[in-house]
């Protein structure tokens, strides 16, 4: 048994379009500075080689266009993600990727694609764009803040969310709740690297991770990690106290 | 009609008066007069005799409009163009009503117009360009425009609309193939202009072009270029220009790419950088496409040389007699070249950015190696970048959100042993430091 996290980050190319890789970055850091090392495998498409042994699964956003070109590559390995997703390893789905791994997504020209089904969600296309800082409060985190550029609409029926909209739009008009967690798996239209201003996330994330195979860090609370939050909890505060939109 | 014309160009005119007084508010006249006379631009523009050269793209579009403009102007024709950043129609329209007679007259040969890509197709409807240089296809202002793809199409359209020429970068992944994606036109001949692939690639990143996902009909650096960078020392450039034929020209004739008869010729750029000198190379190929054989490359040459700065890249300021260099942080493709650029590590860097960028998400996928430190960091999003460095190991001195003490701060860091401090800024904080550091006069300027 080899004492390191393995991250499967889906469609690197396609999906990851605003920064989003950095959430990748965040992760593999986080860990490897606490002393546990992280092997990170880049799926493109093709066979679905690694998925088994994946701790942790990232999947990012992207432009419709990319959306489109991703849609089958994902279907060709949704039976993998759906067993990865039932034993417990978490994912962090973001946009068009959160919206790949739903139920289905209704495009605005009246097509609907399948999804992977690993959320139960389902997306509609359309509406009004909203673009700006979004900040949300989420019972298990606080304060969670980030930026928010989505044209579609995400209904998660009676499902647990990453919270509480206090700026932006979030999954519909209404209740003003944003994305989906529950257990193991988050899904959020909170774009970019998400990770950076919210490291409560990225830990949470890995935690589900390490516990599900019974790793520990050998240095839990470098100094180095404690500077970075210190300047992340600035971030957010600094967001959270005047946000704006278009 | 020939009243309401005198009326708007009037009332606009006294309103630009009023404007100027008060400070700013440049589109307002243009605004003012298009509502009395709404054909005003249109009906204006349609008269000058050698119609309309249309420039647009991501990035560079100031700088290329300003090149191409000394160009033709150096070959003897009169130019009228809009200010840096004057790209949408009521900027156009109110750097024409410096211009034009009271009856709406004006006395010139051309008109080289920067425009706003996501104006594009209401533009070139408006302004009927005869000419169309597009250059380049980049991550920018996703806020505004949110895909690439949606810039693609947008742009696609203006180059639809050019009837004489069409001038492409063929190191744009987007605009490589760009003419056979739009409907061909009997007449409209179609150039490109690039760099040799040494240079292409030694620019690490590239020409930082957007990526694209559907399948194009050719890659980029695969078309024959009129124009070519063939070297780059500093912030000079030799740029290899083919001969004009009258038969015109496909850009895949590759037998005529190396033919002795290309003429080499250096040029000046505003600084230092592949961009710009692909951007000089548009111009050079866009003033060959317009003038025909009546181009002169040596011509290029001179219009460059006399060319003032463009306003806020790669400048250099002078701070109690000290030399500050500003690279702009305009979006990620400009601040990823600009940072490639830079000769070496500066020792003092300060950094300020606010919400005239909105979303900073895209500092991710910048290569930020050519920084081993940051002194200072300033603005609203200063945090943001904190974090940034905090993962990349690059340490960070202080983050102040006060602007003003943490310029002080900078100011008074000890002068570098070798090169000048950096300062790396978004425009709206460039042109805060600017009015706090006393360069007011320039606020709101580029050179006409
Ligand atoms: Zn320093």
């Amino acid at each position: 048994m080899s004492a390191s996290l393995k991250i499967l980050h889906l469609f690197p190319r396609l999906l990851g379009l605003n920064g989003e890789s950095g959430n990748v970055d965040i992760l593999r850091l986080r860990s490897e500075w606490r002393g546990l090392p992280v092997e990170i495998t880049r799926h493109d498409g093709g066979a679905s080689a690694g998925f088994g042994e994946a701790d942790l699964v990232f999947i990012g956003s992207g432009p419709t266009s990319a959306q489109l070109l991703a849609h089958p590559l994902v279907l060709d390995v949704a039976a993998e993600l759906r067993e990865l997703a039932a034993d417990g390893r978490p994912f962090l789905a973001i946009g068009a990727g959160f919206q790949l791994l739903g139920q289905t997504i209704a495009l605005e020209g009246g097509d609907v694609l399948e999804g992977a089904g690993v959320f139960p969600v389902a997306t509609r296309h359309g509406g009004t764009r909203v673009v700006g800082d979004f900040v949300v409060e989420s019972p298990r985190l606080g304060t969670v803040v980030g930026f928010e550029n989505r044209g579609s609409f995400v209904d998660v029926g009676p499902h647990g969310t990453l919270g509480r909209v206090v700026y932006g739009r979030g999954n519909t008009e209404t209740p003003f709740e944003e994305g989906f967690w529950e257990d193991n798996l988050l899904g959020t239209h909170m774009h970019g690297p998400i990770l950076a201003n919210n490291p409560g996330l990225a830990d949470s994330l890995l935690d589900t991770a390490r516990t599900r195979r019974g790793l520990s860090y050998t240095d839990p609370a470098p100094e180095r990690l404690r500077e970075i939050d210190d300047r992340a909890r600035e971030a957010r505060g600094t967001i959270a106290a005047a946000p704006l939109s278009e | 009609m020939a009243l309401r014309t005198t009326a708007a160009v009037l009332v606009g005119r006294a309103v630009r008066v009023a404007a100027r007084l008060r400070g700013g508010g440049s589109a307002i006249p243009g605004n003012i007069a298009l509502r009395i006379d709404p054909g005003f631009l249109e009906r204006t523009i349609a008269r000058i005799p050698h119609g309309v050269v249309a420039v647009s793209g991501s990035n560079g579009k100031s700088t290329t409009t300003n090149m191409l403009a000394a160009i033709i102007r150096a070959h003897g024709l009169s130019v009228f163009t809009n200010p840096s950043g004057g790209n949408l129609p009521q900027g156009i329209a109110s750097a024409l009503l410096s211009e034009v007679s009271a009856g709406g007259r004006l006395n010139k040969d051309i008109a080289i117009l920067e425009i706003d890509e996501g104006y594009g197709t209401r533009l070139a409807e408006l302004l009927k360009p005869r000419t169309v240089l597009l250059l380049n296809i980049q991550i920018d202002q996703l806020n505004r425009y949110h895909e690439p793809d949606r810039v693609a199409t947008m742009l696609g359209r203006v180059a639809t609309a050019s009837t004489d020429g069409l001038i492409l970068n063929r190191e744009d992944n987007f605009l490589v193939d760009m003419d056979a994606r739009i409907p061909g036109r009997s007449g409209r001949r179609v150039s490109f202009f690039g760099g040799v692939p040494s240079l292409v690639d030694d620019a690490s990143h590239g020409v930082a072009s957007a990526d694209r996902f559907d399948e194009g009909s050719a890659v980029p650096g695969s078309r024959a270029a009129a124009v070519e960078v063939v070297a780059l020392d500093g912030a000079r450039a030799t740029l290899a220009i083919d001969p004009w034929t009258a038969d015109g020209e496909t850009g895949d004739s590759d037998a005529a790419g190396d033919a002795p008869s290309r003429t080499e010729i250096e040029v000046r750029l505003p600084a230092r950088g592949m961009h710009y000198a692909l951007d000089a190379a548009g111009a050079a190929a866009t003033a060959r496409s317009v003038l025909g054989e009546r181009f002169r490359p040596e011509l290029v040459t001179r219009a460059l040389d006399t060319l003032e700065t463009v306003y806020g890249r790669g400048e250099m300021l002078e701070v109690a007699g000290e030399q500050i260099e500003i690279i702009m942080m305009k979006n990620p493709a400009s601040l990823q070249l600009n940072l490639d650029s830079l000769e070496g590590a500066p020792e003092q860097v300060f950094l300020a950015v606010d919400e005239g960028t909105p979303d900073p998400s895209w500092i991710y996928d910048i290569d930020f190696s050519a920084l081993d430190h940051v002194d200072g960091i300033t603005g609203s999003k200063a945090w943001q970048f904190a974090v940034r460095f905090g993962y990349l190991g690059i340490p960070v001195g202080e983050v102040d959100l006060d602007v003003r003490r943490a310029l002080k701060a900078f100011l008074a860091r000890p002068k570098p042993a070798t090169g000048h401090k950096v300062m790396i800024l978004n425009y709206e904080q460039m042109m805060l430091i600017r009015k706090i550091l006393g360069f007011k006069e320039l606020e709101g300027g580029g050179a006409a």
